[in-house]
């Protein structure tokens, strides 16, 4: 059940749904709308380059998806709950060449791969949360607006990873970048196990109670506290996962590259926050739907990745990209089920 | 006690007597919820001076008194919005603490704000269940929610709503008033307050929420209703209690006021027709 965007009146009136009442109400959905928009981006790239619809394609697409969908979702998380996060670029950033160097101390310790990249896993997700925790202490100790303190991350963070790593790669590891390619099908094993986490995460956004207090939260904090909900603690808890699903997207990169760079990851915040944008989402807070957002990520993937394939020169990618979250936004505004007071 | 300058020269025999009287301590283990010396400061300002009041089951009283009077500050204070800077509360004859909403909703105080405090985004079910969602192994039980709520709007009468699948920001006022009683109700409340419940409706809406707060009483559950219309006050309530600059300046049945003399207290937190109004407090 998506109420939350469901324009209001659309086949409520009647217990029973008429089947030309669905088919409109279908039309109406803004995710239906998406999915339009992602099918016809992918004809058209298609269209142009007939190699475009191939499995090794498609693998990219969706390793480069995976990669960029649980900040995306993570970011979902906190715009629902009426907050932003800028810092979650930063996180992957310091993350990844934090959990770089502890595998390269437990490498140098002749412990075996899988081993020291579960260690990394957990230390990177540990430097994200960590980060989250200082967001969460500045927001909900300090009273910080979300969006100051976590520029305040976003710049420590950064800056932080360029001191650990001294401006370097830190690590080489040919075992885990040739792993990253390993799969089923179109789907490396990387991003199979992101895919699941999102499926989680969207489990948990929108049938459970944890869910619906985020959106209660970030349509009314007064409601919510009336009501009995711990507040403080829900937004503490939100911004400290944002970090650590950072912290994780740091290690997915440290996978696929085969180490931990300083710059990685710096400047994903704004592809994030575009993502859960084109997704649908309410920045004023308690809207948004997980399948808007893995749509939101899915066209920003294709159409960055499809631009490359067609032989259009990369510097029009975020041309491209701002011109689809001005007309994501634009509709919004026009979009009856987002309608606020 | 410390009188401010500008209430001490017109209240201060009144305020005296809520001391001397010590209003409604014989009385307190029949009423459901009694405040003793209940203060109330932000900084340097008293939004409330030593208030006694007691709310019997059953009964509606009504809260009256001017902007600023202290009256939201009152319930507030009730509901463990704030907590306050001094006296008791005996719920039951029991002496107990409220320092959060939750502590409040534990008791069976529930409290329906002047901004409603429901959430425009979802809808009437997941509303009347915020903060206390039925889950089934972890998940949301939304079946058992939407039929708990249909039943309870069909107890209460309240016929105006289409779907309790709507979402909250698409009703009139009335209706959103509505659902916010209901959900006090759902919780089996035993005090419910309402702040301002009929300010922002047209004739009909009040009406029908005028009616709804005559069900609640006839049901036993305790009525506390701020209004600033006499008109509703003199329709449902039991028994008034005027607040006047942070003090609670008189309460007892209704009885015992008339307009006028209402009026009066409200304005000038004294009123020579009300015939020793603390002491009357049954």
């Amino acid at each position: 059940m998506s109420t939350v965007q469901t324009p209001v009146g659309s086949g409520e009136e009647t217990p029973v749904t008429s089947p030309w009442r669905r088919v409109l109400g279908l039309v109406g959905n803004q995710q239906f709308i998406l999915l339009l928009v992602l099918v016809a981006v992918m004809i058209y790239f298609d269209f142009h380059n007939s190699r475009f619809f191939s499995v090794s394609e498609f693998q990219n697409l969706i390793v480069d998806l995976s990669a960029a969908a649980l900040v995306a979702v993570a970011e979902l998380f906190v715009i629902v709950s009426g907050g932003i996060d800028l810092s979650v670029g930063s996180t992957i950033a310091v993350s990844g060449v934090v959990g770089a160097q502890a595998i390269v101390h437990l490498q140098s310790h002749h412990f075996g791969e899988l081993p020291s990249l579960l260690v990394g896993t957990v230390v990177c997700a540990g430097v994200g949360a960590l980060v989250g925790t200082v967001n969460a202490v500045l927001i909900t100790k300090a009273n910080l607006v979300p969006f100051v303190a976590t520029l305040v991350t976003l710049s420590a963070g950064a800056g932080l990873a360029l001191f650990f790593s001294q401006g370097a790669q830190i690590g080489y590891d040919p075992v885990a970048a040739t792993w990253s390619s390993t799969g089923f099908w179109i789907f490396t094993w990387q991003a199979l196990i992101v895919l699941v986490i999102v499926g989680v995460l969207g489990l948990v956004l929108h049938f459970t109670s944890y869910g619906r207090y985020n959106y209660a939260i970030g349509s009314n904090p007064f409601a919510a506290r009336a009501a009995g909900i711990n507040v403080n603690r829900h937004v503490a808890s939100v911004y400290v996962m944002s970090g650590m699903l950072a912290g994780l997207t740091g290690m997915f990169f440290y996978i696929r590259i085969g180490g931990g760079a300083p710059q990685t990851g710096i400047g994903t915040e704004l592809e994030a926050i575009a993502a859960v944008v084109i997704g649908g989402a309410s920045l004023v807070g308690g809207v948004g739907l997980i399948s808007g957002t893995v749509l939101g990520v899915a066209i920003l993937t294709v159409v960055t990745d499809g631009l490359v394939f067609i032989n259009v020169s990369t510097y029009w990618n975020q041309v491209v990209v701002a011109a689809f979250i001005a007309v994501a936004a634009i509709l919004q505004t026009v979009s009856p089920g987002t309608r606020k007071r | 006690m410390d009188n401010t300058p500008e209430n001490s020269g017109l209240t201060g025999s009144e305020v005296g007597h809520s001391e001397s009287a010590g209003s409604g301590v014989e009385s307190s283990a029949s009423m459901l919820l009694s405040l003793h010396g209940i203060t109330k400061s932000f900084g340097a300002v008293q939004a409330l001076q030593h208030v006694d009041l007691d709310i019997p089951a059953g009964q509606v009283t009504a809260l009256i008194g001017d902007n600023g009077a202290g009256k939201s500050t009152l319930i507030k204070t009730i509901s463990g919005i704030w907590a306050p800077t001094s006296g008791t509360m005996n719920w039951k004859g029991k002496e107990v603490h409220i320092h959060t909403p939750r502590d409040a909703a534990h008791l069976g105080i529930a409290t329906v704000y002047q901004d409603l405090a429901l959430c425009d985004n979802l809808d009437i079910v997941q509303n009347m269940y915020l903060g206390r969602e039925e889950t089934q192994v972890g998940v949301l039980d939304e079946i058992t929610m939407e039929l708990a709520t249909k039943k309870t709007l069909k107890d209460l009468s309240v016929s105006t709503v289409k779907s309790v699948r709507q979402v909250v920001g698409s009703l009139s006022g009335g209706q959103r008033q509505a659902v916010a009683v209901a959900r006090a109700v759902m919780r089996e409340s035993e005090l419910v307050i309402l702040d301002e419940p009929t300010a922002a409706l047209g004739v009909s809406q009040t009406a029908q929420v005028l009616d709804l707060i005559r069900t609640l009483s006839g049901r036993g559950i305790a009525v506390l209703v701020i209004s600033h219309n006499l008109n509703d006050v003199f329709s449902v309530a039991d028994r008034i209690a005027v607040m006047y600059l942070g003090n609670l300046v008189s309460h007892g049945p209704i009885a015992n006021y008339d307009r006028n003399s209402a009026v009066e207290m409200i304005t000038t937190g004294r009123s020579d027709r009300v015939p020793s109004p603390l002491a009357s407090s049954n």
